[in-house]
């Protein structure tokens, strides 16, 4: 067992447990910490397989933005935990049996001398001059085009459902109108008003 | 020429289509106008095709549209135009034409049939044009087909346009009746059409004409099995079940029954269709078929039988009839007899050319009786008329015309037609040809009869109807002299300018095939012919003599001695009683097939229906019930339960799968 | 690094669209509600100009390193989404202006719904039918959502939206198990790379039925077909008559792209997994839909029987068997939109009318469109000489040649059980007394095309052999 080895378990072992907890754990903003954890972990281990590129992606897209957004949702909305958890326990014998059989089936279909699967031989390491953003990069813009414009249309299509869902104008609301701002003069803003000097009463 | 084939039929269905869809719209006159066009149409353009068939010798054969493809086989639209096609083409569309122009002032005043402001009633004369251009459509797709679906479709078109018309005032309990028995009748006919054409299609693995034509002679010695161990030969089964459908549509014993309860329709389509045209499919089929007939010698011989029973005993129960339309149903059955005989007797071309002389003078003869019914202010029966010639002198003439015609007196074209059929069963040799030459020939004392019977009773001697008739008879109008007026021409002439060309000459060319052995006219063909030779000789045989003597008979009987009828009809009255009983047919045909079915049917419904199948039904609507109510509860709106029930349900698939 | 610039030629018709998709956009947002019948306008007509580029283009090409496949299977396809989303169009206007959801992004949404359609259809690789789908399905669900204040949309949308994201997920598992065996996410090569009877091969196996799975989904078979009722129901029904009509085209295109193109060696097992899927929905789909009150449920559950009937034809395994459900996914789409259709006719300002009870008496009130629900209801039970009788027979036929015949006598028996819900409709609109009047919305080019959809399902007959014919050489080329 190499140092890599005990590293990759040890690393899987926190994103099992913490993915667990992110599903048992009572308060949302405890689950979300967590969903962070598995986050990096996972990140650690792309980093084990030499994939630093998207190991820091992951870090900077998910934990960075995603993740904190998700945090502000959390703690702004009034969420009843209480509410939330009911029937959990009612659930959790069946749900639980299921699961528990289908990691079942699972570790038997690896444990089977019938898997399928073929050891290949390990990849090449580069060494520590090698850019894999570079190489993301290449690939990215050239082989992979069509998926990755495709990709990007959806995230067109996220913004614009996003906002046509949540864009309304409601009679109240207050909003600035840049081009009046900036067509203003000095002279709409002040008004000078003559005011008569009172006079003290007797 | 193509286009000239495809528009032949279009235009009838197209104008049926315009008449019968914007009836209301076009109104009565643009009903028939539409119709008169498109049949005229029709007709010119089959003349023209006749012309260039018989002039300069174009045939086609071949598919012109691709209906559908299905388990490899191609359903074709095609058209075979050859010398048979082309005169079957001529004399539908002629006797229609006629037909439509009469019909103009048949059901001039239809709306007195009908209930006062039913819907029905509305455009009902519209309505009857379209049929009878859709009949039109129907039966040239018939003739000019080129394979056995689309003959079946053609065959079944016709059916249906003449369930429609026997039924055409749906609200007389006898006409449903009349029509309901038709398409039973003509059901079991069908039955054994299909399973000729299934065998054809088995056995052949082709529905083109030509192609099994082809084949054919090397199935000659095909046996199959049916039932049991008995060998039956291929041909011969295939033969005997076309002949069924044939039976049914050109009214055969034992499934001539509806023919004369079709009289229920109005007039102008029982001249059209239930004695000139749809009738004759059968005669039309089996002579298209007479390659195939020609390889089997039994199903010669149980054609030329049941013709011969056909003729003989159908013609008999003429004699009795006093309904004047009946009279001519049963004479056109017998009639229908005659060209059967000729079939089983291998003269082809003399049942086509009875064919077409029969559909001149018969429809002539439908279209006369109608004329006189309009004049009786539709009143069929023959014992209230009487006089009449002196009130409807055209209408007397023709009719005088038509039936000379029927019974065989030359020179007019009957006499060759049936003559020339008599003259072909007397050189046959097959099993039953003795049988039938003895029915044809008493039978043409019988035709001659019951058709001077109905002349002399219907306008001859006193009249007979009531004051306020009488008052009104009159001639009827010209749309109606007119066509009766053309009918008479071919039916005086067309016998003697066909005859030559038709049996004795190349007239069919290769539509027609007729072995060397079973050809009675290649003898009497050799030694040089002509129309006057067959008439010198023939005017002295039995036949016609005895049409002579039947119409003497048939004048001492109704006008010089009118109280014999009445005594011989006493004398006679247990054979009277089976006559008027139609041989018992119609009892027996209900008690056993349709009693038979009825009880059959109630004690389904007691047993199977009742207890079983609703028992089942009502058990299953339970069950679904039951089932609803508890899927109801999995569908129970929470995401959850939808999300856990598709994870149980890829929980199962996994197990399955890889452990089972 | 040599690199060659891809040829874009093939995919043309697509950028095309998502040109149009971006133009509708703008312009909606420049030109606003007044001229909101230009968004309407200029999104059928970029439909129409696609399908002419289609047809004018139509070829067998394979670009950007075999993730595009332009074939005929796909041109078809393609068409008849787009035929599809202009008939949805044209039926929703109304509706969706008396709802005030009528509104450009309606347009760019169904549009871009219809783009990833498009690219699931010409998926030649795991990524892009992921893609495509989420493409698809995002737009979907935002289509649902766009009426906000009604309370069944959102919930519709919401449960569509987080089960989606379960499926997508077993998918992707799926796609993965299918990347570690295999080592490629390329169609072509997968299908090189699997063996005949490598039946040893568990993992594979495992990510076979992730993959079915996911697909069942997004078909609605029974037992991944909890949300259509509900969804089907709960969307405003312009959205429901979309997503009950194309979507099923492009999920055909996603089995055949997975199952037939890159592990057609593995139909031992897809068979009998896609045997129970089916065999479950018909019978389900069937049964439950007699129960049902509501119209839009009740179509429903019939779209999850008629989906087991046209798995019925993919499970055959056999190019015939394909041409067959290719042929009954595209009529069973025509009669959807017919259905659904109707539903719109009916409703108004202040109902949804989507009751079967709204059709009673249908024939007093409006015999012409009881005539058309009558053709579509009979269309869809099966019943000869409509059109839905012969997509039905020609899945039967496919079984029947595989000999699977059981399974062939089982979806008889059901859909013989399915008539009964169809015909209680036009029993209704024929023999009952109408509960209120029954007012028709729409407008002329609606009702015009309404009744061309239904009068097609008889009058269409004689190109049935024609459409057939395209489907089996389409399917002969795949395989």
């Amino acid at each position: 067992m190499t140092f890599e080895h005990i590293v990759f378990y040890a690393i899987s072992l926190i994103l099992l447990v913490s993915g667990l907890l992110v599903v048992t754990v009572k308060n949302p903003v405890k689950a979300a910490l967590f969903l962070i954890l598995c986050f990096v972990s996972g990140a650690a281990l792309w980093l084990l397989l030499e994939a630093e590129f998207l190991a820091l992606t992951l870090i900077l897209v998910y934990v960075g933005a995603v993740m904190v957004l998700f945090l502000f949702v959390v703690m702004m909305l009034d969420i009843n935990i209480a509410e939330m958890r009911e029937g959990f326990v009612r659930y959790l014998p069946v749900g639980g049996v299921v699961a528990v059989l289908m990691m079942l089936e699972m570790a038997m279909i690896l444990a089977s001398s019938k898997t399928g699967l073929v050891e290949r031989s390990h990849p090449v390491s580069h060494g520590a001059d090698y850019s894999n953003t570079a190489e993301i990069g290449s690939v990215l813009y050239t082989d992979y085009v069509y998926p990755f414009e495709i990709a990007s249309v959806l995230l067109v299509v996220a913004i614009v459902a996003a906002i046509a869902l949540t864009m309304r104008k409601r009679p109240q609301t207050k909003k600035q109108t840049p081009s009046r701002q900036i067509a203003t003069r000095a002279g709409d803003r002040l008004r000078m008003v003559d005011l008569k000097s009172e006079k003290k009463q007797p | 020429m193509q286009a000239v084939y495809l528009a032949i039929p279009l235009l009838c269905l197209a104008a049926a289509a315009i008449a019968g869809l914007a009836g209301g719209r076009i109104g009565r006159a643009g009903a028939h106008g539409v119709t008169i066009f498109g049949v005229g149409a029709a007709f010119l353009l089959s003349f023209y095709v006749a012309l260039d068939v018989f002039r300069n010798g174009h045939l086609f054969n071949g598919p012109v549209y691709s209906w559908l493809s299905s388990g490899g086989y191609n359903f074709q639209v095609g058209f075979l135009i050859d010398q048979l096609t082309a005169t079957m083409m001529v004399v539908v569309t002629f006797v229609s034409l006629m037909v439509h122009i009469y019909t103009i002032g048949y059901m001039a005043d239809d709306e007195h049939n009908w209930p006062k402001d039913s819907l029905a009633g509305k455009n009902s004369y519209q309505r009857f044009f379209s049929y009878i251009s859709l009949f039109t459509f129907s039966m040239l797709m018939l003739v000019m087909s080129n394979n056995f679906i689309q003959l079946f479709f053609g065959w079944e078109a016709v059916g249906l346009v003449s369930y429609l018309l026997i039924g055409f005032w749906f609200n007389r309990e006898s006409a449903i009746f009349a029509n309901m028995k038709a398409f039973l009748v003509n059901r079991v006919g069908d039955f054994g059409f299909l399973l000729g054409i299934a065998a054809i299609f088995a056995w052949f693995g082709t529905l083109d004409y030509d192609a099994v034509f082809g084949i054919a002679p090397s199935l000659a010695s095909q046996q199959i099995h049916i039932a049991g161990s008995t060998h039956w030969s291929l041909i011969t089964f295939i033969c005997i079940a076309l002949f069924v459908g044939a039976m049914g549509k050109s009214a055969q014993v034992p499934l001539h029954v509806w023919l004369p309860d079709s009289m229920e329709g109005p007039t102008p389509i029982s001249a059209l269709i239930h004695a000139a045209t749809m009738v004759t499919a059968g005669i039309f089929m089996v002579a298209r078929m007479s390659p195939l007939y020609e390889m089997s010698e039994t199903a010669l011989s149980l054609i030329i039988i049941i013709g011969a029973i056909t003729a003989l005993f159908m013609g008999l129960l003429g004699i009795i009839q006093y309904d004047i339309k009946r009279v001519i149903a049963y004479s056109t059955l017998s009639q229908l007899g005659y060209m059967t005989v000729g079939l089983g007797a291998s003269a082809y071309n003399a049942s086509i050319f009875h064919l077409g002389t029969h559909a001149f003078f018969k429809a002539l003869l439908f279209l006369g009786a109608g004329s006189v019914i309009i004049a009786m202010h539709h009143a069929q029966d023959m014992r209230r008329m009487g006089g009449l010639r002196r009130f409807m002198p055209i209408t007397y003439f023709t009719m005088i015309i038509g039936s000379l015609a029927l019974s065989g007196i030359p020179p007019f074209a009957g006499f060759f037609s049936k003559d020339a059929i008599i003259e072909a069963v007397h050189h046959s040799h097959i099993t039953g040809s003795g049988f039938a030459y003895f029915s044809v020939v008493i039978g043409a004392f019988i035709t001659a009869f019951y058709s001077f019977r109905l002349i002399f009773m219907t306008f001859h001697g006193k009249p007979r109807m009531d004051e306020h008739t009488r008052k009104h008879l009159k001639e009827s109008p010209a749309v109606v002299i007119v066509p009766l007026l053309l009918l008479a021409i071919p039916s005086v002439m067309a016998g003697w300018q066909f005859i030559e060309p038709m049996l004795y000459g190349d007239f069919f060319g290769d539509a027609i095939r007729i072995l060397p052995r079973h050809n009675a006219f290649a003898e009497a063909g050799e030694h040089g012919f002509s129309a006057w030779h067959f008439m010198k000789h023939g005017a002295f045989q039995p036949p016609v003599l005895l049409a002579l003597i039947g119409m003497v008979s048939a004048y001492i009987f109704y006008v010089a001695r009118p109280d014999l009828a009445g005594e011989w009809r006493a004398k006679l009255a247990p054979a009277v009683r089976v006559l008027e009983n139609n041989y018992y047919f119609d009892k027996v045909y209900q008690a056993v097939f349709a009693g038979g079915a009825l009880r059959l049917g109630s004690c389904l419904w007691k047993s199977a229906d009742v207890k079983m199948i609703d028992g089942f039904i009502n058990g299953l609507a339970r069950a679904v019930g039951w089932v609803s109510g508890k899927v109801r509860l999995v569908q129970s709106g929470y995401l959850y339960h939808y999300a856990f029930v598709m994870i149980i349900g890829l929980f199962l698939m996994i197990s399955w799968f890889l452990y089972l | 690094m040599e690199f060659q610039i891809p040829d874009f030629a093939p995919a043309y018709p697509e950028i095309f669209l998502l040109c149009m998709a971006g133009a509708v956009l703008l312009l909606d947002l420049f030109l606003g509600k007044r001229f909101r019948n230009l968004a309407y306008g200029l999104s059928i007509a970029s439909l129409l100009a696609t399908i002419a580029m289609i047809i004018g283009s139509s070829q067998q090409a394979t670009t950007f390193n075999g993730m595009f496949l332009r074939d005929l299977m796909g041109d078809i396809l393609k068409i008849a989404v787009m035929l599809f989303t202009i008939m949805v169009f044209i039926y929703s206007r109304i509706y969706q202006q008396d709802r005030h959801i009528f509104k450009g992004e309606y347009f760019v949404l169904a549009l871009t719904a219809v783009l990833g359609m498009m690219v699931m259809i010409s998926a030649g690789n795991m990524l892009l039918l992921y893609l495509g789908l989420e493409l698809l399905s995002l737009s979907l669900y935002s289509l649902i959502a766009m009426r906000r204040d009604s309370l069944h949309a959102t919930e519709a949308a919401m449960k569509y939206f987080i089960l989606g994201a379960l499926a997508s997920g077993i998918l992707l598992y799926g796609m993965s198990m299918i990347y570690v065996t295999t080592g490629t996410l390329d169609l072509a090569q997968i299908h090189a790379a699997i063996r005949t009877g490598d039946s040893a091969n568990l993992v594979l196996s495992l990510g076979l039925v992730f993959v079915v799975v996911a697909i069942g989904f997004k078909l609605g078979a029974v037992p991944f077909h909890m949300w259509v009722p509900d969804v089907y129901q709960g969307s405003p029904t312009s959205v429901t008559l979309f997503l009950g009509s194309a979507p099923k085209l492009a999920a055909f295109a996603m089995l055949m792209r997975l199952l037939v193109g890159g592990l057609e060696n593995m139909s031992g097992q897809w068979q009998q997994m896609l045997i129970i899927l089916a065999l479950f929905s018909i019978g389900f789909g069937n049964i439950v839909a007699i129960a049902q009150t509501n119209m839009k449920r009740m179509l429903a559950y019939s779209a999850i029987s008629h989906v087991g009937f046209f798995l019925l034809g993919v499970l055959s395994a056999t190019p015939d068997g394909y041409a067959a459900s290719m042929f009954y996914i595209l009529v069973y789409g025509f009669m959807t939109l017919g259905s659904f259709g109707m539903i719109l006719l009916l409703s108004n300002k202040d109902s949804e009318s989507d009751m079967i009870a709204n059709f009673k008496g249908m024939f007093s009130a409006h015999p012409l469109y009881a005539l058309v629900m009558t053709l579509l209801m009979v269309s869809m039970a099966g019943i000869p000489p409509l059109i839905g009788f012969n997509a039905k027979l020609a899945v039967i036929n496919a079984l029947v040649e595989s000999r699977l015949y059981w399974v062939a006598v089982v979806a008889v028996l059901f859909s013989v059980v399915g008539a009964f819900y169809y015909l209680r409709i036009v029993k209704f609109m024929y023999f009952d007394q109408p509960g209120e009047a029954i007012r028709l919305n729409g407008g002329m080019e609606m009702h015009t095309l309404l009744t061309i959809n239904a009068l097609a399902l008889i009058l269409g007959l004689p190109w049935i052999g024609w459409l057939i014919r395209i489907c089996n050489s389409a399917l002969a080329q795949l395989s």
